[in-house]
């Protein structure tokens, strides 16, 4: 072992599942932002300099909100779905549970403590939420962009 | 010529894992040094940037990142918008809105996080070349030729996914 360093073959970075749910979540609506852009991009040339022009805002303030260095608020999701003509969709379920899965971690290293599953780990306690953006052009045909 | 494994035995590096959802499967590997996992610590126990930019803390800001590339999701959206970096010296640098983190690869979809920053402070201070410098003396100090070090610089030199 090389000198002054312990050994820890490997590390779990564990966040804790409400922290964990929380930034997983604010991370994929933002990607699915950028992933939505990219596809108008090079689809309709839509640049962040129109989608700021559409929304009457300055540019950096929509860099800052795809960058994820501002706040994107329910608002501004919508604005920038409506600029980029994209249709929102949103969910809650239940996640579903199948033999063979990964099992969520039990323990948390952050002060939510120990979780607890009621039923013996076979359900997460917590509520999956999926958003995905969807062309509204493809649901409308080929209706123009606003 | 050092292996992977012979790294781990040694204690150099150690293998970062975090949860990943019910149907994912690790698509990538990552691994970090001592120094690298005690900073992960800090960040577990609530360490934050002064001045906080993005939504999320810091640590759920690593925890995203770190998720994402061990389940082979997409790095890179276009030139603007990417969560992953190359430097000079086959270094290449992780990015969260309130962090940085350096490192290299040892293989394709394979990384070694060496260093983590606040963002702030890495842009302020201009830390990049300290940065590259030291992971490439580390390199060296751990007898890493060619054979652990991806030297490309292209994204698809260090990703397959």
């Amino acid at each position: 072992m090389l000198r002054g360093w312990s050994q820890v073959t490997s590390f779990q970075f564990d966040i804790g599942s409400r922290a964990r749910n929380a930034g997983r979540f604010i991370g994929r609506v933002r990607d699915e932002l950028l992933r939505a852009l990219s596809e108008r991009k090079k689809d309709d040339k839509l640049s962040q300099q129109e989608l700021a022009k559409k929304l009457d805002v300055h540019r950096s303030q929509i860099n800052r909100q795809l960058t994820g260095e501002s706040n994107l608020t329910l608002r501004s999701l919508a604005d920038l779905a409506w600029a980029m003509d994209m249709e929102i969709s949103f969910e809650l379920k239940k996640p579903v549970v199948e033999a063979g899965q990964n099992q969520p971690v039990t323990t948390s290293t952050i002060g939510h403590g120990q979780i607890k599953y009621i039923d013996g780990g076979k359900r997460r306690a917590s509520l999956c939420q999926e958003l995905a953006v969807a062309p509204v052009a493809a649901r409308r045909g080929n209706e123009s962009l606003r | 010529m050092s292996t992977i494994e012979d790294l781990v035995a040694a204690g150099a590096i150690s293998r970062i894992e975090v949860e990943l959802n019910g149907r994912e499967q690790a698509q990538r590997l990552l691994y970090g040094t001592p120094d690298f996992i005690e900073w992960l610590r800090k960040l577990v126990n609530g360490a934050d940037p002064e001045n906080r930019l993005g939504q999320s803390t810091a640590a759920e800001q690593v925890d995203q990142l770190f998720h994402l590339f061990l389940s082979g999701g997409p790095l890179i959206h276009n030139r603007q918008f990417r969560y992953i970096r190359a430097e000079e010296n086959a270094v290449w640098e992780l990015k969260t809105p309130d962090t940085r983190i350096f490192g290299w690869f040892m293989r394709r979809d394979c990384f070694v996080c060496v260093f983590g920053d606040w963002a702030d402070k890495v842009k302020d201070h201009d830390l990049y070349r300290g940065y590259r410098i030291a992971i490439r003396r580390l390199r060296r100090q751990l007898n890493i030729d060619n054979t652990l070090c991806v030297e490309g610089v292209e994204p698809g030199d260090v990703l397959s996914v």
